[in-house]
């Protein structure tokens, strides 16, 4: 009976379930800002630690290397890519009707990175070191949301 | 080398372990900030009392309750950067409720078995992100075949567990409802303190019914916190304090998961837990030979129920030592001087800051306006939860 073989679990008594939560997520002290300014002033805030000099991007309240606070900067949120792919599959695994490229985007004057689209561009135009910049939403539009920037295209 | 037997186990003790610094955030809903940044504001405080920086530490322990309550998986991995384990070994331990006290547990057994010198706890909770509420989240820790379907409220398990032991003893309401007047009054002088206010025992009794017996007022808040702990070996406690505190022994166990097979009128799994951490301590008599304790309090009954597994009172014995005012502050055996959970608040957690935290205060005479009135040299801590079922102990002294 140990090489039994039961795939179709309606064979057996047996119960559905699901967990039936949703949660609320703040993206805290740093967070706020950062996207606060992004909404209202077209702004990318970025935090400086005052220790050592790393440049967080997004921003954050302590640099996680040696526990100073950070001091917030402006930069352009102008970048190049570091790494890129391009998504052929969504997320379950249904082929998508135009590929995606998602890039890792080493932002200027930081010491971070974001990953975002690419768009305006041809997968086989993308080049690791490319210059882009982002494209925002209308300032109508904006929710203080990552996707206030609709993707970056090269600059 | 010290080779000691201990509850069955071969426990090789390299270095000796004391507590240096703590520190906590106010325990409050903390909607705006994250974890992270929870974390990193109870780091620095510790950091601080104990004279150190973050290159001080060598490894990190993160305890948090269920992954539920962020709504993210793998939460503590997602905690690392605010607890101050990025580039070094770092672990998340949990234990449901019981975290509070079995995080240090843990960070004992880095430094203990000389793996590190300078261990970092960090306990975290932010319970507000969960919604409908966080109750809604223990929904899901029940038998999805023999309790789920019949729509159990966490408060129900209390409330059966709090009307056996009154049963069992013959123990009246009143006498239970003077902890929470206790541990709520004791908390007006905790700076982090949620729920610290005075109150009588008619406030509780005629508080709101949530599962009778148990009452609105019966139980602790849910809350968003962090606290931390720096638990380093002797040259190092030398180096940075002249009142370190050590910790003489740590124990945990666990009741059957068959939560109605239990015994619930005394919980065995702290009496286990206790055993084990006072064989190590060479307690033989606890209620002489501790001077204070932080016994874990979400609900008034379980301050008295702890008490009893912790050996600190007789079995029915601990609502009569409450009524004569020894659990006081200014008692023989002070119960929960923090304010507890009831009076502080109940990030899960992270009431490491009222139950360890409070314990390596009070023995290193650092409490302030809490310090308890007698002279103390040896305290116990312990936590409570897993499904209800497990014991996490610790015992401290400022004398090696
Ligand atoms: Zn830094």
């Amino acid at each position: 009976m140990f090489n039994e073989k039961i795939i179709d679990p309606a064979e057996l008594r047996h119960w559905g379930g699901k967990i039936e939560l949703y949660w609320i997520y703040t993206s805290g002290e740093a967070g706020d800002r950062f996207f606060k300014a992004l909404k209202d002033e077209d702004k990318f805030i970025a935090a400086k630690c005052k220790k050592c000099g790393k440049v967080f991007f997004p921003p954050r309240m302590y640099c996680e290397f040696d526990f100073s606070e950070t001091e917030y900067v402006e930069v352009s949120g102008e970048g190049c890519v570091r790494a890129f792919t391009v998504a052929k599959l969504d997320k379950n695994e249904k082929p998508l009707e135009k590929p995606e490229i998602y890039a890792i985007i080493d932002i200027d004057g930081t010491d971070g990175c974001m990953i975002h689209l690419l768009r305006e561009v041809e997968p086989e135009e993308v080049q690791i070191g490319m210059k882009v910049k982002p494209v925002l939403k209308d300032k109508a539009e904006r929710e203080g949301k990552i996707t206030d920037i609709l993707y970056f295209k090269p600059s | 080398m010290e080779v000691e037997r201990v509850s069955g186990l071969k426990f090789h003790k390299k270095q000796d372990v004391a507590i240096v610094g703590a520190g906590m955030t106010t325990f409050k809903r903390r909607l705006n900030e994250t974890g992270k940044e929870l974390s990193f504001l109870a780091i620095k405080q510790a950091l601080e009392e104990a004279d150190m920086d973050l290159s001080d530490i060598e490894m990190v322990v993160m305890g948090s309750a269920p992954d539920a309550f962020d709504g993210l998986h793998m939460k503590g991995e997602y905690l690392l950067d605010g607890s101050g384990g990025s580039d070094r070994p770092y672990m998340r331990v949990f234990v449901g409720g019981g975290t509070g006290v079995f995080a240090p547990i843990a960070g004992y057994w880095h430094v203990a078995s000389g793996l590190a010198d300078v261990c970092l706890v960090v306990c975290e909770e932010k319970m507000s992100s969960c919604m409908p509420h966080p109750q809604s989240a223990f929904k899901y820790i029940w038998d999805p075949i023999l309790d789920r379907p019949l729509a159990p409220n966490l408060i129900w398990i209390f409330a059966l567990e709090m009307n056996r032991y009154m049963h069992v003893h013959n123990i009246k309401h009143e006498d239970i409802a003077l902890v929470s007047v206790k541990n709520k009054a004791n908390a007006l002088d905790h700076p982090c303190a949620q729920l610290a206010e005075k109150i009588t025992v008619e406030d509780v009794l005629n508080s709101e019914p949530m599962a009778l017996p148990v009452r609105r007022l019966d139980v602790s808040p849910p809350s968003d916190g962090a606290a931390a702990l720096i638990m380093v070996a002797p040259h190092i406690a030398r180096q940075v304090t002249d009142n370190p505190v050590w910790v003489t022994g740590v124990g945990w166990a666990l009741d059957t998961t068959m939560w109605t097979n239990r015994d619930l009128y005394f919980p065995r799994y702290v009496a286990e837990a206790a055993k084990m951490a006072y064989r190590m301590a060479h307690i033989t008599d606890p209620r002489k030979e501790i001077d204070v304790a932080e016994p874990y309090d979400p609900f008034d009954y379980k301050e008295l129920h702890h008490m009893e597994g912790l050996g600190l009172a007789k079995k029915g014995e601990a609502p009569i030592l409450t009524r004569e005012g020894v659990t006081a502050r200014d008692g023989d055996l002070p119960c929960s001087p923090s304010g507890g959970l009831l009076g502080v608040g109940n990030p899960i957690a992270a009431t490491m800051g009222v139950k360890a935290g409070e314990l390596y205060w009070q023995l290193a005479y650092r409490a302030g306006k809490r310090q308890v009135a007698k002279e103390v040299t040896t305290g116990v801590c312990q936590a409570w939860g897993d499904l209800m079922q497990v014991g996490t102990v610790m015992v401290m002294s400022n004398k090696r």
